[in-house]
């Protein structure tokens, strides 16, 4: 064991003492917001074939409605579970599908108690039955997120949840929420696949 | 055998006249900011289950905790920079990787595909971005106490920490976002399903593990002076490459549902991801404990004062089974005092060879090598006096094996029941 010298002393890491420090600081940075810049600068938005099935997942299908991009950042595909994420201008259109073993009613309350889990959220007006024209059944009603207004939906067949959530400026959905509705009526699911 | 050890001790009146140490409290109060944040969203919504989770995963903590701080019993790292180690993986690693990983998650979708993002999105983007932040912590220990960091298993106990406290708060979140996702309300199930599977399950082969191998790294980067500084940073970039690829593994789609379904199959998938880097780490612990072992052994080999060590203690006190089996058979042959007392003695021989090491490196640094020789004597005192003068180990009794094998089968025991619950689910 010889005596720890200068060169020792002064080697890295261990005295470059404040420039390293501010060099660990920009690592830092650049991973907390360095790569969330480069992910807002570069385009999320994808066209899609409005008048053709959309695979989401579990094998559930769905046909975009006219007009809508394909934002792949909120679009997950899966073999048993996965979300697609379609933008109509500032409107979100999101559904969701995942295993489930209970029944519309269980999922319409999970799905209610979810939205009212995050914060601002507040369900509101009366829940309708509706049905797609594939023959999945089903429950759709609003609610409120802080200054924007959203519409949910949600079918469960063959062991599946499908949760529909459309959000956007009250202004903004009234223009493009009859093209929704008349696509979340396309969400189908396919046996063989 | 010169350089595997370097000696030194850090005042932390030193401590906090560097600039760096002040860039580091910064960093550690912003992310603490964030993480509060982040907490008081999930106490808002839902408070039972939020405040289960802390005391579930920091009581999963303590065991993690009290194992990677012995893992170095000769010389101990300081509790505050043990401390502040945990801190960093807790506060400024998940603040960090929170946004950068969903973030290249996102690249990943973008550049490649959603299904490619599905898929490889966890085992590319976390372990990217999770591992460097986690690094950081070591690098960031390094630079306000550079002379605590004075052989590999320092590095290894530092990574470790950081990644202790990394995995206990993801687990916290991951926790409340089951509780948000299962859609019931403020309900505990969700969490206690997670502590099964991410604490329980999962808790052995993840971050702590992760960390412990970068940590080397940076361990053998400080402290192998005697290596050129190319091959010290290719050795700690090779570290973190390998715990990139040990965290992208388990992430990884791999063998997701190529062994099957059951608790057989799912114990197959655990072993085969996760044994490759505990075995690695298991080595390196290993290996950096002998050589530190011998070093400081050897140290107080040249005392030569039967009053301070034996030949027999000598033997005992490099190897932590042998200092276990000394505790034992103190306890066996003169009862828990005398036990304790083994405790005692060897903790005090331990500090007495690091304040001799570092009176050897710089006369300058011995200034306790006096009153912890004196700890020695007067913990040896009281061993005598409870009738068992050396600390060395006994026969190996059967009581001590039928424990061992009895723990080791109520472990799988368990471990059983937990993959046969998840297996059927």
């Amino acid at each position: 064991m010889g005596r720890v010298t200068r060169r020792q002393l002064t080697d890295l890491p261990g005295t470059l003492g404040l420039p390293a420090a501010l060099a660990l600081a920009s690592i830092l940075a650049a991973l907390a917001f360095g790569l969330p810049a480069l992910d807002r600068a570069v385009p999320a938005g994808r066209p899609v074939d409005s008048g053709l099935p959309y695979p989401v997942a579990a094998g559930v299908t769905v046909v975009p409605p006219p007009g809508a991009d394909l934002d792949v950042t909120g679009t997950r595909p899966g073999d048993d579970r996965g979300t697609v994420l379609f933008r109509l201008g500032r409107v979100r259109y999101a559904i969701e599908v995942e295993p489930f073993d209970g029944d519309l009613t269980a999922a319409a309350v999970r799905l209610r108690q979810r939205l009212t889990g995050i914060s601002g959220h507040q369900v509101s007006g009366t829940q309708l039955a509706v049905s797609t024209a594939g023959g999945l059944a089903g429950v759709q009603g609003g609610y409120t997120a802080g200054d924007r207004d959203g519409r949910y939906a949600v079918f469960v067949a063959h062991g599946l949840i499908i949760e529909v959530m459309v959000t956007g400026a009250d202004a903004d959905l009234e223009h493009v929420l009859p093209a929704i509705d008349a696509s979340t009526r396309t969400l189908r699911y396919e046996t063989a696949r | 055998m010169s350089d595997e050890v370097l000696p030194g001790v850090t005042r932390s009146a030193a401590l906090v006249r560097q600039p760096a140490f002040w860039v580091v409290i910064l960093l550690l109060a912003i992310g603490a900011v964030r993480m509060s944040q982040i907490a008081a969203l999930f106490l808002t919504s839902y408070p039972f289950a939020t405040v289960t989770a802390i005391g579930m995963f920091a009581l999963l903590a303590v065991p993690f905790w009290l194992f990677v701080s012995e893992l170095d019993f000769l010389e101990r790292e300081p509790a505050g920079l043990r401390g502040l180690a945990f801190a960093w993986g807790g506060l400024v690693a998940t603040s960090v990787s929170i946004p950068g990983s969903t973030a290249l998650d996102n690249l990943i979708a973008k550049f490649g595909s959603p299904g490619l993002a599905a898929e490889w999105g966890a085992a590319l983007a976390g372990p990217t971005v999770e591992e460097i932040a986690k690094t950081l912590g070591v690098v960031a220990i390094v630079l306000i106490a550079r002379t605590q960091v004075n052989s590999v298993l320092d590095g290894i106990v530092y990574g470790a920490l950081v990644g202790l406290g990394f995995q206990i708060v993801e687990d916290v979140v991951f926790a409340v976002g089951a509780v948000q996702l299962a859609g019931e309300g403020d309900r505990v199930q969700p969490v206690i399903a997670t502590f099964l599977v991410r604490g329980f399950l999962a808790g052995v082969w993840s971050h702590t593990l992760f960390g412990a191998l970068a940590g080397a790294g940076i361990g053998y980067l400080v402290v192998r002076r005697d290596r050129g500084r190319g091959h010290r940073l290719a050795v700690a970039a090779l570290a973190l490459l390998a715990a990139w690829a040990s965290h992208s593994l388990w992430n990884s789609p791999l063998f997701r549902e190529g062994f099957g379904d059951g608790a057989l199959a799912l114990l197959a998938v655990l072993l085969f991801k996760g044994m490759p880097p505990l075995l690695l780490v298991l080595h390196l612990v290993r290996r950096a404990h002998d050589r530190e072992a011998a070093y400081y052994v050897a140290i107080l080999a040249a005392v030569r004062d039967r009053d301070v060590i034996t030949e027999g203690e000598l033997r005992v006190l490099g190897s932590g089974s042998r200092r276990g089996a000394a505790r034992r058979h103190a306890a066996a042959s003169a009862g828990r005092q005398a036990r304790a007392a083994v405790r005692r003695l060897q903790r005090a021989q331990a500090a007495l060879a690091v304040e001799l090491s570092r009176a050897t490196a710089d006369a300058a640094l011995a200034t306790g090598v006096d009153a912890r020789a004196a700890e020695v004597r007067s913990h040896r005192a009281t061993l005598a006096a409870l009738g068992h003068p050396e600390a060395v180990e006994g026969a190996r009794s059967w009581r001590h094996t039928a424990s061992t094998v009895g723990t080791a089968l109520l472990a799988f025991a368990v471990v059983w029941v937990a993959l046969s619950a998840l297996g059927d689910g």
